[in-house]
């Protein structure tokens, strides 16, 4: 049975959402409903710390980033070159990820739908932590009304002193004597999954074409505009301030250590589920919870009573799990545990009994020929060719040897396998090859010579 | 030094130079398409990778292995380290990047022009797999007019990015992009833009496949049926290396030759296209002589004794010979025929021929503030020289080389307008005038001086021109891919070079001319002189042989000022000079 430790909401804390509040008394959290509950408190106890005090904070916590990688924020921000004189480091980039592009990712909206101050709030920490001038918030091109309500969140602060000339809230002295100036702005992307990457996103930002850089040099050495840069997502930014302000252990309170020996899954996390059950949506919950109870309770259970079949874990790119993982808890072993690329966003899309699982991988295929950036020639003609092969076994026109050659191509390319400069290979390959190999039966029914084709109408198909 | 291995080869290296760099250093095939030396490293073609070993501090410096694959192209190598391009990991990389890049590929190897220079043909043999399991359907892409020059085949592309980071690194024109995503991409011309810049035509060089195609060059030939020669610019003061590509005693296409102190990797279109006037309609093909008023076409022998005679008769009378040395001749020819000159008469007067200029120099990348302009910040090749490609304004090859000659052999050169002012007094009876310029050449103002009466005049050139009709003697010549010599170029660098065809029918390299002038002279004084003694006793002397390096050796003895022509000539290295010739293979 599993009891969650999170008493509170901390992300949702202005967010009314499921099981400690009701959705429908959401409203936009403005600079002084934000003030008023406490708001900018955690930055101006920041700013009594000494900046190495706060990335040590980070550190301790054990935050890992939730734009998928999982990578221990603290330890991403020691990356930054040692500056001689720290109150002069010369200019210094945050870009914060709010690319949210990843198919069934839409949790990071929650937060910029209703409470942009507390990722602002975040940035103004993070910004006087690791001695970065320049914030700019990276938005999905698509997130229309999101970039209104952070354009209009960054004007309130700006209006309060909080970002600007004179120094984070009005020039307010700092535990290093000076006050210390950051300039905040919003660029909107122009609708491509690949900007999301955060190389790729620097070069959207730099205005050039969002081609991801190789690595080495890392963005922490040679980032925006050839200056150190720290990359973070939306929900990792939206954690320091209580961090900050309640101290390292009481985060470790919330979330689970590891089963595998690995590092820990501290503190909460916003998931987002969708697919076949009653009440898709953003729930915020420990790391570590069944992914049953994220269904049955905080998603009300199944759609039409049907079984659980196949769960995407936490974004397309991170593959699927089978029947027999319903129970998996949704914490950053996940990748080991059941075979999958890893927790990515934790925002699971179900799919029940009734899922044409070849539909799925041939859907998935299609998104990722569609949005690769077309840099590196393994995913550029694989990720074409994997989803002409997809399409052909999907018609009844395939082959067992069709099967052999997709699992081929997808197998071997990939950041990981170093065949490709990018991860967006990786998703292609785990999303489709975990799918083939987990519902093999399938796909060997369709390529047999006596499959006869019915249509379950999936994704962009269902839409005509 | 640092030592890293390679497939087994200790190489050393020096640090900051690439895996592949050091491979290429040591006589290492690493297969590569978007790396090239004179551009930004992007290491997205990714057939490059290497499985690489390297010592772990950690682990009491044992060799461990990297789990990813990395590209050679972009990792600086590191002591200790071991890299195998040929391990099973690699090599089934390379079968599926070659396999890859042939999904959407035309093959269309029959009609390509690239074919026989084709990295994907070369690599395919190599390291590809030799069959394709693509059964599907291939993105179809289209032809592309992209500028005076240039033709893009699209379906060919493999999206290596060499010609836009060309247009975006070295000339600064961006005239290229990359259109679309996925498979569907696409280079295409930026919008309202054609690729016209003075280089452009570089990147049907840079492709390394049959996608970007010279229009001049297309369907003229296969590849594997051109020659090619080393050779030097010709045309302007830049003195940049040239191959020269030719078959059958025809050019069919001029490219650069790799030198990192001249023109790097790259030619200019001026230089390119430059080669055409050689094989042109009005190219002068047989000697002519006046015979009443109206030149009429003869033999060497007859148009060389016509000329002699001629000069000789005015300078008996006492009036001076004047001779026009172009600056499009050769340093030795240049000497040769100032020694024939003096030959005949000892106070010769020595002009250079015009030197025409067009604009002013140019850099690429252009500077601005004296900081060269680039489109990318990022990972220059490491070793990238930090010169600029200088387009050059001078239209010729070797004023400077002309002008040191004539200096050297203690003269003064006249410039043209001197020469003409010269010429003009009475006291002057001949005129000896050479040309081989790629166009018309001669001012009003020298035809003016030319149409006096009573002064012969003796015309080398290579191209018909209004000064025909003003000449005694029309001698034709050879332009500078038909003949041997040294140029020097606007940074006083002395290079020199071979034929690479034959002169065109008819037609004689200026420095042969000198010889046989000079032959004839001697043989006609001799006559004169044993005329009194043995009226029939004088067999006639035949002239040497136009030898360009012989002549830099009498130069050398004749003054010292000339010496450099021994010491400083920079001959194309051993390796350009064997024949790159594909073997034939017996079947
Ligand atoms: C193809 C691709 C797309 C990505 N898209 C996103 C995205 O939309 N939002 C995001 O936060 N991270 C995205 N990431 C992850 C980022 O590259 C990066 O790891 C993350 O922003 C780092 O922030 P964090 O450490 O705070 O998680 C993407 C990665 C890849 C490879
Ligand atoms: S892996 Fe794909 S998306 Fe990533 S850089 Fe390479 S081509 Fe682009
Ligand atoms: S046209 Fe040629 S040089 Fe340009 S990207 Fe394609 S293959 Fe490379
Ligand atoms: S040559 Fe190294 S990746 Fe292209």
């Amino acid at each position: 049975m599993f009891t969650p430790k999170l008493t509170e909401p901390v992300l949702t804390k202005r967010i009314p959402t499921y099981p400690f509040g009701d959705e429908a008394d959401r409203r936009i959290v403005s600079y002084d409903d934000y003030v008023k509950t406490g708001g900018y408190g955690a930055l101006r106890a920041a700013l009594a710390m000494p900046p190495e005090d706060v990335v040590n904070a980070v550190k301790e916590s054990g935050l890992r980033g939730r734009g998928g990688a999982g990578f221990p924020t603290g330890l991403k921000w020691t990356f930054l070159p040692k500056a001689d004189d720290p109150d002069e480091p010369g200019v210094r980039y945050l870009a914060v990820n709010a690319d949210e592009s990843e198919p069934g990712t839409f949790k990071d909206r929650l937060l910029l739908d209703y409470d942009p101050h507390l990722m602002l709030e975040g940035i103004a920490i993070a910004c006087y932590a690791c001695r970065l001038s320049v914030a700019y918030v990276y938005i999905r091109g698509e997130y229309h009304h999101q970039a209104r309500v952070v354009e209009n969140a960054i004007k309130e602060a700006y209006e309060h002193g909080v970002f600007g000339a004179k120094g984070l809230l009005d020039g307010a002295d700092t535990a290093t004597g000076k006050p210390w100036a950051v300039e905040c702005h919003l660029h909107r992307g122009a609708g491509a999954y690949i900007c999301g990457e955060e190389t790729a996103l620097l070069e959207s930002i730099e205005g050039k074409r969002g081609w991801p850089r190789n690595k080495p040099p890392f963005p922490a050495i040679e980032g925006l505009f050839g200056k150190p840069t720290i990359i973070n997502n939306v929900e990792t930014l939206a954690h320091v301030p209580s961090i900050v302000e309640h101290g390292a252990d009481w985060f470790k309170t919330m979330g689970c250590e590891s089963s595998l020996g690995g590092p820990p899954s501290y503190g909460s996390k916003l998931m987002g589920v969708s697919g076949h059950v009653n009440r898709p949506g953003v729930y915020e919950c420990d790391l570590g919870i069944p992914l049953r109870v994220l269904v049955e309770d905080h998603s009300k259970g199944m759609r039409n009573g049907k079984k659980f079949k196949s769960a995407i874990v936490g974004g397309a790119s991170t593959g699927v799990i089978g029947p027999d993982d319903f129970d998996a808890p949704m914490d950053f072993d996940i990748g080991r545990r059941c075979n999958v690329l890893g927790l990515g966003t934790a925002c699971p899309t179900i799919f029940d009994e009734d899922t044409d699982m070849v539909a799925v991988a041939r859907n998935l295929a299609r998104f990722y020929k569609h949005e690769s950036c077309g840099q590196c020639t393994p995913c550029r003609e694989g990720s074409g060719w994997m989803l002409q092969l997809l399409e052909r076994i999907e018609a009844g026109d395939g082959r067992t040897k069709d099967l052999d050659l997709t699992l081929e191509i997808a197998t071997s390319m990939g950041a990981m396998p170093g065949t490709t400069i990018c991860g967006l290979a990786d998703g292609n390959n785990w999303a489709v090859r975990t799918i083939l190999n987990k519902f093999r039966g399938e796909f060997e029914a369709r390529v047999k010579p006596t499959y006869v084709p019915v249509t379950v109408a999936v994704g962009a198909a269902a839409n005509g | 030094m640092p030592t890293i291995t390679i497939n087994g080869v200790a190489c050393e290296f020096t640090p900051g130079q690439t895996v592949l760099q050091v491979a290429t250093a040591n006589g290492i095939d690493i297969p590569h398409y978007c790396y090239h030396e004179g551009l930004s490293i992007v290491a997205s073609c990714r057939i490059c990778l290497a499985e690489v070993w390297a010592p772990n501090p950690r682990n009491d410096n044992a060799l461990e292995p990297i789990p990813k694959l990395l590209p050679t192209c972009q990792i600086q190598a590191q002591d200790g380290q071991h890299v195998y391009t040929d391990s099973p990991r690699a090599t089934a990389n390379q079968k599926a990047v070659m396999e890859y890049l042939l999904v959407n590929h035309p093959l269309d190897c029959p009609v390509c022009d690239q074919a026989g220079e084709c990295k994907l043909q070369d690599y395919s043999y190599e390291h590809g797999r030799g069959v394709s399991r693509f059964e599907e359907t291939k993105v179809k892409q289209p032809k592309k007019d992209v500028g005076p020059n240039v033709l893009l085949y699209s379906d060919r592309c493999i999206m290596c990015t060499r010609c836009v980071r060309f247009t975006r690194e070295v000339t600064g024109t961006n005239e290229l992009i990359v259109q679309g995503r996925g498979n569907k991409e696409q280079i295409d011309l930026f919008p309202g833009k054609a690729l016209d810049n003075p280089l452009a035509s570089n990147v049907i060089d840079l492709c390394p496949v049959g996608a970007l195609l010279d229009k001049d060059f297309l369907f003229k030939k296969r590849v594997w049926d051109l020659t090619s020669s080393p050779s030097v610019d010709g045309i302007t003061s830049s003195g940049d290396n040239l191959w020269i590509d030719h078959a059958d005693g025809r050019v069919y296409r001029v490219r650069p030759r790799t030198n990192l102190e001249v023109n790097l990797w790259w030619i200019t279109d001026e230089v390119r296209y430059g080669w055409k006037h050689v094989h042109s309609e009005d190219r002068l093909a047989t000697p002519k002589r006046r015979q009443h008023g109206a030149r009429v076409e003869t033999e060497w022998p007859r148009a060389i004794a016509e000329a002699v005679r001629g000069v000789r008769r005015a300078v008996d009378e006492g009036r001076r010979l004047a001779v026009l040395l172009s600056p499009m001749l050769t340093s030795e020819e240049a000497f040769l025929l100032a020694e024939t000159a003096r030959a005949f008469d000892p106070d010769a007067i020595l002009g250079l021929g015009p030197v025409p200029t067009v604009g002013e120099d140019r850099a690429f990348p252009p500077s601005r503030d004296g900081e060269p302009v680039h489109q990318s910040p990022r990972s220059p090749s490491p070793g990238q020289p930090p010169r600029p490609f200088i387009m050059r304004a001078e239209k010729c090859p070797n004023a400077r080389g002309v002008r040191r000659v004539i200096e050297g052999i203690g003269a003064t050169p006249l410039d043209v307008v001197g020469f003409v002012t010269a010429i003009k007094d009475h006291g002057v009876g001949a005129v000896i005038l050479t040309g081989n310029y790629p166009s018309a050449w001669s001012t009003p103002d020298l035809r003016g001086a030319l149409a006096r009466e009573g002064l012969f005049v003796v015309l080398a050139d290579t191209l018909d021109s209004p000064l025909v009709e003003l000449t005694d003697v029309v001698l034709p010549a050879a332009t500078w891919v038909e003949k041997a010599g040294t140029f020097e170029n606007a940074e006083g660098r002395l290079q020199s070079f071979e034929a690479a065809i034959r002169p065109v029918a008819g037609a004689r390299a200026e420095g042969q001319i000198a010889l046989d002038l000079h032959a004839e002279l001697e043989q006609e004084r001799a006559k004169a002189d044993g005329a009194g003694g043995s009226p029939a006793g004088v067999t006639p002397k035949p002239a040497r042989l136009y030898d360009a390096a012989a002549t830099r050796r009498r130069m050398a003895e004749a003054s010292d000022a000339l010496r450099v022509f021994i010491t400083h000539t920079h001959q194309p290295p051993a390796q350009h000079l064997r024949q790159t010739d594909m073997p034939v293979v017996e079947v």
